[in-house]
Formats: structure tokens, C-alpha cells, sequence
């Protein structure tokens, strides 16, 4: 008891004296709500969140620098990652701050700051290059399509050629002088190529994350084995988002849960298994591979359709502040998933003409959404949040060992 | 004289006396004494039944001194001796004993608490005994009154005064009225302009028939009592003018601190840092710009400048920090991209509309910061690396607990009041006193604030303490008040237990004078005694225990009665030897 009122007294973090930007928060203000006015330090935000503890004290250090203008406090700070956003905090608020919408806010900016191309910015602070962007993609691949594999015109004049006996559509073999074999590699290739420039960026981010949360933070000192300790944490914290579900409200938790497993079931089918799912012959329907992308159907429709209504209800303050980044990320995903469910709607109808249009549609909405989202912008929580908590566990092995040092020191 | 014949009451005050003293034993041990004629004891004495015994007592055995035993005399004395006056006996053949403050409420042991009470209520009927009858005295008010200081108390207060259609004498020792609410541009929490307030007060009164104004005048010397005062006056160093006048209104604010004796904010060093004052004036002209005549991107207001701080002032200043608030606004107005840093120790917005005006000037982009207004103030120094701001505001934030630069163009001190350098002066020249840091002294904090020790003598506005308009005013109207009650009523009654001269026994070596407090006695060279003016005596007894013949005596503490209550206070320990 004794050795923890040291630590909360003095938690290790040491202080150096830093000098106020007093920009900071007009660059702020480009990311989100900015209601920071409003608040006066009274802490209730950070009494009542269930997820705070010490030496991360959010959301109130948060708010307090950013009124402050401590841009390196923030820069270094794994906070923002570390808040679910349930809304309890705002809520609570006796000033209406709205602490929850100023901690995403904040992680939008701090998205920006990790990302080295400066794309992040752009597509955050400004909707036309956001939506440019994706055009401009979606276009590029509706012409690759059309120009380097269009369909064979028996498509139009005798469909049934391309109808198996199963009545589905054989949707890999409608491109002439390419055979099913080839037709799966091509894609299967841009696939890989897109997964490795996306996680090559985000890796390079994650490792810019990493020098300004831990490297440059000249106070702190890991111990070593932390990393390797704590390195479960990440992989743990991935998989299950086992802290969002001390939220209060647990039914987030499950929603999120369901879209997270059902995209990422999703994107290891159409990259890693892409030549066992994307196959010609119809499969009954307990088969694996149907039966998880139904579940994934369900996981991603479940989660999209209660975040749109909440968001247009604006009822819970959790929804009530919608950035741009947030809308299109429900509609590039629903887009997705809606052209992905009448592919497989005219496949087994056997409709060979609107199978391949559709086909080439939801590639163009698919690919442009991985791109801009997963490096550059909200999709880079799915990294962000876990390293985050890894970061945070190696800071508090850092403080944990300061003060164990302070303590022989006085003693 | 006449054979006493005394009526001794012992109170229980319910159970605040009786509990710890026997007063039932009390008031049969004195019935044995010799003059008391009649002793009881009563639940309490101050009610109506209680005083009713008193007056039907006094009539049906025909006494002609009472003792009340109960709480202070501070408490009930007035009371008491509107009881003898009814049953029409003079009020000073009355004498009270403190059993209450003095030992029920200060002791633990009954028995011990009701032997001190019992030597207590003899003292009082041994004194009681040589009590003589005394004659109240009054004294008629000139109804002219006169006001120091040309603020907007002293303005408040001659107007008021003035209309209705009494003389008025309004000195301002400065060739302008208005007082230093005349630098400032605009009031909180309203955000209204002062000039609105002041310039139709200023103009109605160098117009008005009954109020004569004296500029660049200082106050020497006031003559006189409570509706009999006089003064004269050098206007310019050059006319002189006596002035009659019944009352007076010390109205003479307050003056600026001085931030250069801080070392911390480097004023006078730095260009950049400037006071409230100097900030006013900035405003009053509409242009916000530095020394070198740039607009300022960020801005520091720096509160409790010379307040609660054990080195230089104490008390709080009261109307600064609104004043910083309403500096936030007014920067807010005129920069909409500046950073205004408003750093404070603890933030002081009472009083109605201010804690609102406080909510809606944070929501205006202004960023508070909070330091250790006791032991760690910030430091303000020069930038010397880069060109893109002129200085540095170190400061240790106690809120988050981090170290912080600020980089600001100006600084805003909130300097905070200090009692004006003359204080002292006038305080001697109106016979009135001040507290520890010059502030004057009323009369009782809460029951009696704007009066002072010396009757027809009033405080108002920030010479009692710092204060705004709204408190200064409500200060001034309470006085005045006061004022036109006792004009109406013409006279005034005075305190006869004053001292008196034995003309034949003064050898008149003055030492009475030079010990007096309220310069109440005077030298005639003519009989070559000392004189007593009884209205500006307060009975305090200083000069008849200075007196090395004894020739003077303060009426109602007689040396017979001082002696005979000591006789009575020690007759127990008397009768044991």
C-alpha cells in the first residue's frame, strides 16, 4: 500500500519545462469538434471513465493540453488510443466539452502526425482530396478492368456459356484468352500487392509511432525485457479488444467485436484464401467458406446499419458529432459490402453480365477504401489501438522501475 | 445623598447562566447585604416580564439603584436603562455585572463559577452605591456636509446630499474629478462604459447650486464634533476659505500598486510589461499595439499582482480579477486570433453577473493558467533566440503540474490597491483610525460599516478596503443615508460620562493634553487650566489617570466608585482575613 501511494505520488514521469504552442489548437480545430473552451479542469470526465488509471489520466490531461497548447505533450501521448469512446465522459461533462468527441479528435490528429507521406492531413482536413483520392482509384481500376481484361462478348450474346451446372456463374473464366487458372492469379497478385504497400506503410507509421511515444521521450527508460514481456499484450489486445469491454456499455464492445472478426475473416478469405473462395463451383451451404462469409456478411451489415441509424439519430453523444471520416467510412464500407452480397446474388442466379460489372464495381470501391483507410485514416486504429496499450504497458514498466529507484534512493 | 436603597436581579439567561452558577444561592446571599432592599432571580431578565419586575419594584419599594446581574453590559445595558427611565429614575443609577461572558460560559466547576459571580454582583452593588444621577446632553447638526475625495463615491455622495437641497463641500485633492474610475474604459460584468457613468454625475455637479467644488485641495486640519464641525481650507495655495459643515464623508479610494518592487516581472525593465493603468489607457484610444508598435499575437494578464502575498499585500484586491476577464473580452474584440493567457492564482468572481461573465469570457478561446500565488510566482523575461515574440513567461502550472514557457508580445499586470500615501493625514485630520495596511477602520465590520469611531464621521468606497463601483456606491447611499437621518432629526444626543476638570485643583501643565486620543481637551492660557469639550470626549479615562493632581475626574468612574467596585470584588477574601 505504502509502495503504491509513492508511485501514484510521484509516477516516475519526469518533467521537463516545455514551451506553449500557441498554434496548436487552430490546427487542432481542422480535425474534428473543438469544444476544449468550454472546459474548466474539474476532472469528472476522468472520475468517471472506467479505463483511466494513473500516469494515463484521460480524459482531463488530454483537454488540458490541448487548451494549453502542449503539442509535444500530446505528440508523445498514448492516451487517445487508450479511450473506447463510450460517451460516459460526455455525458458526465458539467460544461458540455464533450471530452469523448475531443479524444477522437485527438486520435485523428495524432493519425496525421505518425503518417510521413502527409496524405493522412490531407484526407482528414480536406473532403475533396478524401473523395478525389477514391475516385480517382476507383476509376483507375474500373479502366484497368475494362481495358486489360474486359469480358468476352459471348457474355452478351450467349450468357449460358459461362453458367455452370450448378446454375452459378463461372465468374473467373469470362475474360478470353484467359483461363480461370491465370484470371485467379492476376487478382490474387493485385491483392498481395495492395496488402504489402498497405502494411509497409503502416508499419513505417507504427514505427514513427514508436520513436515519438517511447524513443523520443527522453524521460522514460524501458527495461528491456518489457519488450518482449509485454508483447502478448498486442496480439491479446488485437484479437479481442478485451479493454473496450470494460466500457460501460458493453453492447459497443460487441458490436465492434462483430465487425472487427467479420472484416478481418473477410480480408484473410479474399487475400490470403482468395483461391478457395473465389472458386467457379457452387458450394452447398454449410461449407466453410460460405458459412464464414455470411458471418462476415452479418458481422460488417450488423455494425454499419446501427452505427448509421445512431449517427442520424444523434440521440447518444456518441454519435452525435459526425466527422466526415466517419460517414465515409460507412458508406465506402456498406458499398463494399452491398456490391460484394449481389455479386454472389447474380453469381447464383446466373447472371454472367452483371456478375462481372458488379465484380469490377466492388473492386473499385473495395480497393480505394484499403488504401485510403488502413494507412491514412480511421481504419489505422486497428494497429494504432493495439501498440498503443503495448506502448502504454512499457511506460508504466518504465515508471514502475523509476519509482522503485526514487524509493532506494530516499530510503 | 440620599440613602441607596437597592434592587439587586439575578438572571438565569434559561440555562445559560443557571446551569453553571447557583443564582438562586446568589440572590439570597446578597439579601443580606446591607442597602439591598430587594434581591431576586428570573429566567430572564431581559424579557418584558423581566423588566416590568424591575419597574414595578422600583416603584413599590421606592429603590433608587439597580443591579442587574446577566450577560454583557454591550448586550443589555441600553435595555436596563430604558427600564429606570420608565419607572423614572435617571439611567446611570444603573449598574450591570457580566455573569454570562465572564464566568458561565468560561468556567467548568459550578461551585468556583458561583463564587466569582457572587463577588462579581457585589462589586456592583458596592459601585451601584455611589452612582450619581447624570444629565443627557445634545447638540443641533449644520446641515452642510463634507466630502473628501472626488470619485464615484465622493460624486455619488454629494449628489445625493445636494438634492435634497443641503450645502455640500466636495474636496478633490487633483485638478479633475472622476478619481481613478476616470482611466478606465469599461465596467464588468456588463461590459458598459464608464465614461456614461461618470461624465453626467461630473457635469450635474459643477452645475449644481448646493455643492461647491474644491480642486487641487488637500485637507489640513478639521475643527469641531458630530454637527459642529470646521475646517479651513488653501485652495491653490492661494485662496483661503473656512467651511462650516455637521458631517463628513471620507471618500478618498484608493491607489494603485506599484509592480516594480516585484522582481519576478522584471516592470520598468521590460517594455512590454505594462500595468492595468497603462492597459486602460491602450483601450480608452482603441489601439492594442507593443513598444515597437506591432499588434500583439499573444498576450499575458497576470493576476494578483501585489495581493495575497505575504511580501507585498496580504488582502485580495476584490476587483482585479473581473477586471482581468473583462481585459480577456475586450482583447477577444479587438485580436480574434490572439492568445490571451490568463494566469491566476485563485480566480475571484463574486457578486451578482460575475460568475456568469466568468463561464461565458472561458468559452471566448481564452486559456487559463493557475500558479502559486504565495510561494512560486511566474517569471517574465526577455526573449533572446528567436524574433518572432518578445518574451517568455515562465510559469510552473499547478492545475496539470507541468513546467511551462509561454511565449507572449505584452504583459498585463493586474495591479492591486493600497490605501492612498495621505491615508495617515487625513486620518489624524478627521480623528478616524486604520487598520494594519492603512485601510480605515468602521465602526463595527458587520452592524455598523460605513460609520467610524468619531461620530458624524463615515467611510465609504475603497479608503475602508478595495472595492468597485457597485459596492463603493452601495457604501456611499448607506451613508448618506445616515447623514440626511440625523439632519432631519437636528440634533444629536452625546455620551455624558465624560471627564471634567476641577478648576480650582488644575495646575495646568497640560499633561492631560498630550495624552488625549480624541484631542477633546484644550489650554485656556486665560485661567491657565485645562478644558474639556465634553461632545468630543469619549470617557475613555485616559487623562484622569494621567492627571498628577487629580483634578481631573471622569464622570460615571469615579475614583470612589472605581474603589468601592474593588472594595465589593475582594469582600470575600476581606471577611477570610
Amino acid at each position: 500500500m505504502k509502495n503504491e501511494l509513492k508511485i501514484f505520488k510521484n509516477n516516475g514521469e519526469q518533467k521537463m519545462r516545455q514551451t506553449v504552442n500557441t498554434k496548436f489548437k487552430q490546427e487542432l480545430k481542422e480535425f474534428g469538434v473543438g469544444n476544449w473552451n468550454a472546459c474548466f479542469n474539474c476532472g469528472n470526465c476522468t472520475a468517471i471513465c472506467g479505463l483511466t488509471e494513473n500516469g494515463f489520466l484521460f480524459p482531463r490531461k488530454s483537454i488540458q493540453s490541448i487548451q494549453m497548447g502542449l503539442k509535444e505533450n500530446l505528440e508523445k501521448s498514448v492516451d487517445p488510443w487508450l479511450c473506447y469512446y463510450c460517451g460516459e465522459c460526455s455525458d458526465t461533462c458539467p460544461r458540455d466539452a464533450n471530452p469523448g468527441e475531443l479524444m477522437m479528435s485527438l486520435r485523428r490528429y495524432l493519425t496525421s502526425t505518425y503518417d510521413w507521406t502527409g496524405l493522412s492531413k490531407k484526407f482528414y482536413t480536406s473532403k475533396f482530396w478524401e473523395i478525389g483520392f477514391i475516385a480517382f482509384f476507383g476509376a483507375a481500376i474500373i479502366a484497368a478492368f475494362l481495358i486489360f481484361l474486359p469480358p468476352s462478348q459471348r457474355v452478351y450474346s450467349n450468357p449460358e456459356a459461362f453458367v455452370n451446372d450448378q446454375g452459378g456463374v463461372m465468374i473467373n473464366s469470362m475474360v478470353d484468352g484467359i483461363s480461370s487458372t491465370q484470371f485467379i492469379k492476376i487478382i490474387e497478385y493485385g491483392d498481395w500487392t495492395m496488402a504489402i504497400i498497405v502494411a509497409l506503410l503502416l508499419i513505417s507509421n507504427i514505427f514513427r509511432m514508436f520513436y515519438k511515444v517511447i524513443l523520443k521521450d527522453k524521460s522514460i527508460h524501458i527495461p528491456f525485457f518489457a519488450y518482449f514481456t509485454e508483447f502478448f499484450q498486442l496480439i491479446y489486445n488485437f484479437l479481442t479488444q478485451a479493454r473496450f469491454s470494460k466500457c460501460e456499455k458493453k453492447s459497443y464492445w460487441v458490436g465492434h467485436l462483430l465487425l472487427m472478426t467479420g472484416y478481418t475473416i473477410m480480408f484473410m478469405v479474399i487475400v490470403v484464401l482468395l483461391p478457395e473462395f473465389q472458386i467457379e463451383e457452387v458450394k452447398p451451404w454449410y461449407h466453410w467458406q460460405r458459412i464464414l462469409g455470411y458471418y462476415a456478411t452479418f458481422g460488417i451489415l450488423y455494425f454499419l446499419i446501427i452505427a448509421a441509424i445512431e449517427r442520424l439519430r444523434k440521440s447518444d453523444i456518441k454519435f452525435k458529432f459526425s466527422h466526415e471520416s466517419d460517414w465515409l467510412f460507412i458508406i465506402m464500407l456498406g458499398l463494399t459490402t452491398i456490391t460484394g452480397i449481389l455479386i454472389n446474388i447474380f453469381r447464383l442466379a446466373g447472371m454472367p453480365v452483371l456478375t462481372y460489372y458488379m465484380f469490377v464495381l466492388h473492386l473499385a470501391i473495395l480497393v480505394p477504401m484499403i488504401i485510403v483507410e488502413v494507412p491514412f485514416s480511421k481504419w489505422s486504429h486497428l494497429a494504432y489501438r493495439p501498440f498503443a496499450i503495448y506502448f502504454a504497458k512499457l511506460k508504466k514498466a518504465s515508471y514502475a522501475q523509476q519509482a522503485i529507484k526514487s524509493q532506494l534512493l530516499t530510503t | 445623598m440620599e440613602e441607596p436603597r437597592i434592587g439587586v436581579y439575578i438572571c438565569w439567561c434559561g440555562t445559560n447562566i443557571a446551569k453553571m452558577v447557583d443564582v438562586e444561592y446568589i440572590a439570597e446571599e446578597v439579601k443580606k447585604l446591607q442597602n439591598v432592599v430587594v434581591s431576586r432571580n428570573y429566567k430572564y431578565m431581559c424579557s418584558d416580564p423581566g423588566q416590568d419586575l424591575i419597574i414595578k419594584d422600583i416603584k413599590e419599594n421606592n429603590l433608587n439603584r439597580i443591579v442587574v446581574s446577566a450577560c454583557s453590559p454591550r448586550i443589555h445595558e441600553l435595555t436596563f436603562r430604558k427600564a429606570l427611565e420608565n419607572a423614572g429614575l435617571n439611567s446611570y443609577l444603573f449598574e450591570m455585572a457580566n455573569i454570562r461572558e465572564h464566568v458561565s460560559w468560561v468556567h467548568t466547576d459550578r461551585k468556583e463559577a458561583t463564587e466569582k459571580a457572587k463577588s462579581l454582583v457585589m462589586a456592583a452593588i458596592k459601585r451601584v452605591g455611589f452612582h450619581e444621577s447624570l444629565a443627557k446632553r445634545s447638540v443641533e447638526i449644520n446641515p452642510a456636509s463634507l466630502i473628501i475625495g472626488g470619485g464615484i463615491a465622493g460624486l455619488t455622495a454629494a449628489l445625493e446630499i445636494a438634492d435634497t437641497g443641503k450645502q455640500v463641500y466636495l474636496i478633490e485633492k487633483k485638478n479633475s474629478l472622476g478619481g481613478n474610475l476616470a482611466f478606465v474604459d469599461l465596467s464588468f460584468p456588463d461590459l458598459s462604459s464608464v465614461k456614461q457613468i461618470l461624465d453626467p454625475k461630473i457635469e450635474k455637479i459643477n452645475k449644481h447650486p448646493n455643492i461647491k467644488v474644491f480642486l487641487n485641495t488637500e485637507i489640513d486640519e478639521i475643527f469641531g464634533y458630530v454637527g459642529n464641525f470646521e475646517t479651513k481650507l488653501f485652495e491653490n495655495t492661494k485662496s483661503e476659505e473656512t467651511l462650516k459643515f455637521g458631517n463628513i464623508i471620507v471618500a478618498t479610494g484608493l491607489k494603485p500598486f506599484d509592480p516594480s518592487v516585484i522582481p519576478e516581472y522584471a516592470y520598468g525593465k521590460l517594455p512590454d510589461v505594462i500595468t492595468s493603468i497603462e492597459f486602460e489607457k491602450m483601450l480608452k484610444e482603441g489601439i492594442i499595439r507593443t513598444k515597437a508598435g506591432k499588434e500583439p499575437k499573444n498576450i499575458g494578464i497576470i493576476h494578483c499582482v501585489g495581493s495575497r502575498n505575504n511580501k507585498y499585500n496580504e488582502y485580495c484586491s476584490r476587483t482585479c480579477c473581473a477586471t482581468g476577464l473583462k481585459y480577456a473580452n475586450q482583447l477577444r474584440d479587438a485580436l480574434p486570433e490572439a492568445g490571451i493567457y490568463e494566469l491566476y492564482g485563485d480566480m475571484r468572481v463574486f457578486g451578482k453577473g460575475c460568475e456568469e461573465f466568468y463561464t461565458q469570457t472561458s468559452r471566448k478561446d481564452i486559456v487559463f493558467m493557475m500558479f502559486d500565488q504565495r510561494n512560486d510566482l511566474p517569471k517574465i523575461k526577455a526573449n533572446t533566440s528567436k524574433k518572432d515574440f518578445n518574451m517568455i513567461i515562465e510559469i510552473n502550472e499547478k492545475l496539470s503540474g507541468e513546467e511551462l514557457n509561454i511565449p507572449v508580445d505584452m504583459v498585463v499586470l493586474m495591479v492591486g490597491a493600497q490605501a492612498q500615501d495621505n491615508a495617515k493625514d487625513i486620518s489624524h485630520a478627521v480623528g478616524i483610525s486604520m487598520c494594519g495596511n492603512a485601510f480605515y477602520i468602521e465602526r463595527h465590520p458587520k452592524l455598523d460599516p460605513v460609520a467610524t469611531t468619531t461620530d458624524g464621521v463615515y467611510i465609504v468606497g475603497s479608503c475602508q478596503g478595495p472595492k468597485g463601483i457597485i459596492d463603493s456606491v452601495s457604501q456611499t447611499r448607506a451613508a448618506v443615508s445616515r447623514i440626511l437621518g440625523t439632519i432631519a432629526k437636528g440634533s444629536v444626543q452625546v455620551e455624558v460620562t465624560t471627564a471634567v476638570v476641577n478648576e480650582d485643583v488644575c495646575c495646568g501643565c497640560q499633561t492631560c493634553i498630550s495624552v488625549c486620543p480624541y484631542t477633546a481637551i484644550s489650554f485656556n492660557p486665560e485661567k491657565n487650566i485645562s478644558v474639556v469639550n465634553e461632545v468630543l470626549c469619549k470617557g475613555c479615562g485616559t487623562c484622569g489617570s494621567a492627571c498628577p493632581t487629580g483634578a481631573i475626574r471622569s464622570r460615571h468612574f469615579t475614583d470612589l466608585q472605581i474603589l468601592s467596585q474593588i472594595e465589593g470584588i475582594m469582600s470575600l477574601e476581606l471577611e477570610e482575613v
